[in-house]
């Protein structure tokens, strides 16, 4: 007759210890996993920084060493268009303007030309000149032109 | 069917008591905000590297932040504004606008007798600063957005 209480406070032991193992593992894994999921998001946010930096420089530069070739000079850059990325479009010939969405809002990132920059006529609207293909995300090929003794022509192929 | 509702019964009292007493210990760790894991983040003020942030502090009422001028470009800065999700939210005097803002060099800006927003001694705060500007050199001036984030504990 003591035969199955014995066995119930053998599987009782058993639950309890299970229990306690995926409490603990439970403790440990979730704060953990939300401080990691919070250094990643702030990380993230910084790549994408660089990345674009590293677009909006390469493309200003190139411009500029291209102009400086002399007119019919052209090159062709290959480069990768981070995401969050929402805009890119060229002002006034002289500044080449990201729209940016991070988790506190969108910001601008400017970069500025020695040299006067233009794209295809149909993308411009007095001075503002929409470059749509540099506002998706991947890599594109961009070419980039001195078409007269004025200025460089940035268009994606 | 008896036999089963006086199981059922007798689970619920002997772990009834259990589920309310980790329940009331969850609540009170909670509470007592031991269950607040963004106290182990660090501290950070995150910009775009053209206004790159050097350095802060959140010495209540004040909000002080250190930025540099990363454009390569002098620019007039319109607009400085800071805020955060708490309601109401955090209400600062901004700094003078509009300055010149000169490249490559640093600025310390105080966001001065704030209120509200939940900016207490001892408080965890995330808040956002907001920068509008033109580059002086621009012919037709114009104004862009920078946004930057701070997230630190006030004392």
């Amino acid at each position: 007759m003591e035969e199955p209480y014995k066995v119930k406070a053998s599987k009782g032991q058993s639950s309890l210890e299970y229990l306690l193992v995926i409490a603990l593992t439970f403790a440990l894994i979730v704060p953990t996993t939300y401080l990691f999921y919070n250094y990643s998001k702030e990380s993230s946010q910084e790549i994408t920084d660089a990345q674009i930096t590293k677009v909006g420089r390469g493309i200003v530069d190139t411009a500029a060493l291209i102009f400086y070739s002399g007119q019919g000079s052209k090159t062709v850059l290959e480069l990768i268009i981070p995401d969050n990325i929402v805009s890119a479009e060229i002002i006034d010939g002289r500044e080449l303007v990201f729209n940016m969405t991070t988790s506190f809002g969108v910001s601008e990132i400017v970069f500025f030309s020695s040299v006067n920059m233009t794209t295809a006529t149909s993308n411009c609207n007095a001075n503002v000149c929409n470059l749509p293909d540099l506002a998706s995300k991947g890599v594109k090929k961009v070419k980039i032109e001195a078409i007269n003794k004025d200025s460089s022509s940035i268009t994606t192929i | 069917m008896g036999k089963n509702g006086q199981a059922a019964l007798e689970y619920l009292t002997t772990y009834g008591w259990a589920f309310i007493t980790i329940s009331v210990t969850i609540g009170a760790l909670y509470y007592f905000g031991v269950l607040d894991f963004s106290k182990y983040l660090p501290q950070n003020c995150i910009f775009p590297s053209q206004l790159r942030c050097l350095d802060f502090s959140l010495r209540v009422p004040n909000v002080n932040v250190k930025l540099i001028n990363n454009l390569g470009e002098d620019i007039k800065v319109t607009s400085m504004q800071i805020t955060n999700d708490a309601t109401p939210p955090i209400s600062c005097t901004p700094p003078a606008v509009p300055f010149d803002w000169v490249h490559a060099v640093e600025k310390d800006f105080i966001f001065a007798s704030c209120s509200g927003g939940a900016y207490l001694s001892d408080s965890r705060v995330e808040l956002k600063i907001s920068i509008t500007y033109y580059a002086i050199n621009t012919p037709s001036n114009p104004v862009h957005l920078i946004n930057g984030k701070i997230n630190g504990r006030a004392i």
